[in-house]
């Protein structure tokens, strides 16, 4: 190719110049059939390759735009899938909340947990019945599971809970099949057995197998009888005086719970609540309380 | 001149065509965006001859009327306008400098725009004057710009060796 910086328009310049000038005008005067053809042709001609690359360049991005939209709807299908679990036991839950609600009859409250992010929060909680509600001090906290705690003090619309793991908590328990009767304690706030209860004040005499399960008594008038506390594991220690003490697995974990029901009316005497609760797992001796 | 000056030449242009069809509806919106087609004609027209210039803008605004069918020939008639007037005044000043090419560039992409909007009157006086004042110089600024980018990158090749050059201030 010539290098000419030194150039002006030269005749032949001029020539071609008015020439492209007036093909473009006739191009611009063309009916708007032959323009389309002339179009279409050259589309299909020169410029099908170009329209190809241009084709294949949107659908490259088309398919990067799919691309981050497919990750992005499989990270939030993770995410869903993450909370699954977490769903269905809260789904299950409540259902086990509305069997409870049906087989108790009336008489109680539903309320909801008020978590809290304290460590202690396992101990005593809030839950969001009170008085208006119908909640007394020293109402039993139930789940379908079992026994969860008792009132400790009531608001107009909330209410703390004591639950069984907190130090003050004490229920009078018995075997399911009434054979041994014992007060149901927290075990302790330290060592590898904090969560778990003790059924203290078993007669010397008398052996509890491990499975055995634990219901409240009745006695003392604060827990119907019936509502599971939890299944015995084995003795607490080495036996001291004239009582034995044995380790309870709780039937409930309050800080599990989002959800309890309020015993809010006293039962009659001798109603007892057996049947209303799930079994405890773990119960494969139940009833069987050998005696020395 | 270099005799791999043959290659490297059509290299580039070939490059722009292929980034028009590429890259183009990524760089923002269409009326915003560098036009590469456009910029390789105005860089062809800095060492060819008016006439070869013209026919190329010719050329260069059929295809692109082909695309566009609404306006047929006026892009044509643009081009070929752009092109013959850029290399002439090209002859006429004698522009070595970076800026007066990036001056060039867009005063072509916005003398383009201005002739394919009169000639084709599609448009009305509102949007004439959204065209010519606001977009109009956003994509000859965006066309200057990458204008300026290809000849400063490829300044090697573009710029043919010369006996004497450095003498001349062109660069090498």
């Amino acid at each position: 190719m010539a290098i000419r910086t030194d150039r002006y328009a030269s005749r032949a310049d001029t020539l071609l110049f008015v020439a492209c000038v007036g093909l473009s005008i006739a191009a611009l005067s063309l009916p708007p059939q032959w323009r389309d053809q002339l179009a279409q042709g050259l589309q299909q001609s020169v410029l099908a390759p170009f329209i190809f690359l241009q084709r294949q360049t949107e659908l490259l991005a088309a398919a990067r735009t799919n691309y981050d939209n497919v990750v992005a709807q499989r990270d939030s299908a993770a995410l869903a899938a993450a909370f699954l679990p977490e769903l269905r036991n809260e789904n299950a839950r409540l259902r086990g909340l509305l069997g409870l609600s049906a087989r108790l009859g009336s008489g109680y409250v539903s309320a909801e947990i008020l978590h809290q992010p304290e460590p202690t929060n396992p101990l005593s909680f809030v839950v969001s019945a009170g008085r208006h509600e119908g909640v007394r001090p020293l109402s039993a906290v139930v789940s379908p599971e079992g026994l969860v705690g008792l009132v400790a003090s009531v608001g107009e619309h909330s209410s703390v809970v004591l639950s069984w793991a907190h130090p003050e908590f004490r229920a009078s328990a018995i075997a399911q099949d009434g054979s041994v009767v014992g007060i149901a304690a927290p075990h302790g706030a330290e060592g590898p057995n904090v969560w778990l209860l003790e059924l203290q004040g078993v007669l010397y005499r008398q052996q509890v197998l491990p499975g055995t399960v634990i219901v409240t008594s009745g006695l003392g008038g604060v827990f119907p009888r019936g509502v599971p506390i939890g299944v015995v594991v084995g003795p607490a220690g080495e036996e001291k005086g004239w009582g034995r003490t044995y380790l309870v697995r709780p039937a409930v974990h309050p800080a599990e719970l989002s959800h309890v029901m309020i015993l809010t009316s006293p039962r009659p005497a001798g109603a007892d609540l057996r049947n209303a609760f799930t079994t405890p797992q773990d119960s494969a001796g139940t009833g069987q309380v050998p005696r020395e | 001149m270099r005799r791999t000056d043959r290659y490297r030449y059509p290299i580039i242009m070939t490059m722009l065509v292929v980034l028009h069809f590429t890259v183009r509806s990524h760089l923002g919106g269409d009326r915003v965006a560098p036009d590469f087609l456009l910029l390789a004609l105005l860089i062809y027209t800095i060492r060819a001859e008016p006439g070869k210039s013209a026919a190329a803008g010719f050329v260069i605004g059929l295809l692109r009327d082909a695309m566009t069918p609404a306006s047929f020939g006026a892009g044509a008639l643009a081009h070929t306008l752009v092109g013959f007037f850029s290399s002439w005044a090209k002859a006429v000043f004698f522009a070595e400098h970076v800026f007066v090419r990036g001056c060039l560039f867009f005063a072509g992409t916005w003398i383009r725009n201005l002739i394919v909007l009169l000639v084709s009157g599609k448009l009305q006086s509102s949007q004439v004057a959204w065209e010519l004042l606001v977009w109009s110089p956003l994509q000859g600024l965006t066309t200057a710009l990458v204008g300026v980018a290809v000849l400063w990158f490829f300044r090697g090749w573009l710029y043919p060796r010369r006996a004497g050059a450095a003498t001349l201030g062109v660069p090498a």
